[in-house]
């Protein structure tokens, strides 16, 4: 149901497209560490200031306010090149444990954002008149940077996996000189 | 000589399959927190959000992040060129990279800082100034990704 799925996505004309297109990989991937800098960024700093770590001096509502904006552009470039990147090769990363595990450590981000929105991120400048930081934001800080740095470094391990070529459906364009490929270092030198 | 120097240490590094993934996402990390950081200042500097603080605001308080975050590129870096010297030195996204590198690291802290730091900056200067140093983070980040499809 779920591979048909995939299988159906990778197929259709624009991801076709854009998985014959040599530079589009290249580019759309750039772009989606561009996002990175900015979401990433932005998140890592909010959740230092809610530690009480970073930017001090910054009330924690001027912090979180001020970001939010950056934020939201840098996480709509990175799930937009996100998609494009795994609709043209859906079937690839429907294998890949790496993408697996960060399709659930995005679930758990959502589930972050049910859990702590109302509390501390809906109304910071209540965070200011505490005395002391709640520990809930804390909390929230520490689970949020834990879940995006895991995030971040699944996502660079998908790379990683080969895909598994004798389950993966034929066609695919750059498949052929991969097998080829593998074959030719397979049989010349197995390991450097 | 710095081929076969390289030699050595890139044994040592390849000698482990940790090594390599290990340093990439702390490179990763380090670069997004540092350029999400510079990229504050230039949307500031834009005058795209962040209205509540000046541009010297901005850039005094995201200046020692910034610092910490290159400081890890640069370290993470080097052992990622270590591994596999000829190969980089001979990849042209990576040339390009370190060139484009090196003059946003000087125009980060030369002219960058300075229209930053000094709030009765003309718009039109911040605007110039905030356009160059996103284009060429960018183009960094663009060279670094393709240093694997080269």
């Amino acid at each position: 149901m779920l591979l048909s799925f995939v299988q159906w996505l990778q197929f259709t004309g624009f991801f076709t497209a854009l998985r014959g297109s040599a530079y589009a990989y290249p580019i759309v991937l750039s772009l989606h560490m561009i996002g990175i800098a900015l979401f990433g960024g932005m998140v890592l700093m909010t959740d230092l200031r809610l530690l009480g770590w970073a930017m001090r001096k910054r009330s924690m509502s001027d912090v979180v306010d001020q970001f939010r904006v950056p934020k939201r552009w840098g996480l709509l470039l990175t799930v937009t090149c996100g998609f494009l990147m795994f609709g043209s090769k859906a079937e690839e990363y429907y294998y890949n444990s790496f993408f697996r595990t960060k399709l659930i450590l995005l679930a758990l981000v959502l589930v972050q954002e049910l859990v702590f929105y109302r509390g501390v991120y809906a109304n910071p400048a209540a965070l200011d008149q505490a005395v002391r930081t709640p520990v809930t934001a804390k909390l929230a800080a520490a689970v949020s940077m834990l879940l995006w740095i895991s995030i971040a470094c699944c996502g660079r391990g998908i790379g990683y996996i080969e895909p598994p070529l004798d389950k993966i459906h034929a066609q695919l364009l750059p498949r052929s000189t991969y097998e080829g490929e593998t074959a030719i270092c397979f049989l010349s030198n197995p390991t450097p | 000589m710095l081929l076969i120097q390289s030699n050595a240490i890139a044994d040592a590094l390849n000698s482990s399959e940790w090594v390599f993934p290990i340093a990439e996402c702390f490179h990763i990390a380090a670069f997004a927190f540092s350029i999400g950081m510079i990229a504050l200042v230039d949307f500031r500097m834009l005058g795209v959000g962040i209205g509540r603080s000046t541009p010297s605001q901005v850039a005094k308080a995201t200046a020692p992040w910034t610092l910490l975050g290159l400081a890890v590129v640069l370290l993470s870096g080097p052992v990622l060129f270590l591994s596999d010297v000829r190969m980089y030195l001979h990849n042209p996204s990576f040339r390009f990279k370190i060139g484009a590198l090196l003059i946003a690291l000087i125009f980060n802290y030369t002219i960058h800082r300075k229209v930053a730091l000094s709030d009765s900056s003309s718009a039109a200067v911040r605007v110039v100034v905030a356009v160059v140093s996103l284009a060429l983070w960018v183009s960094v980040v663009f060279g670094g990704l393709f240093i694997a499809f080269a």
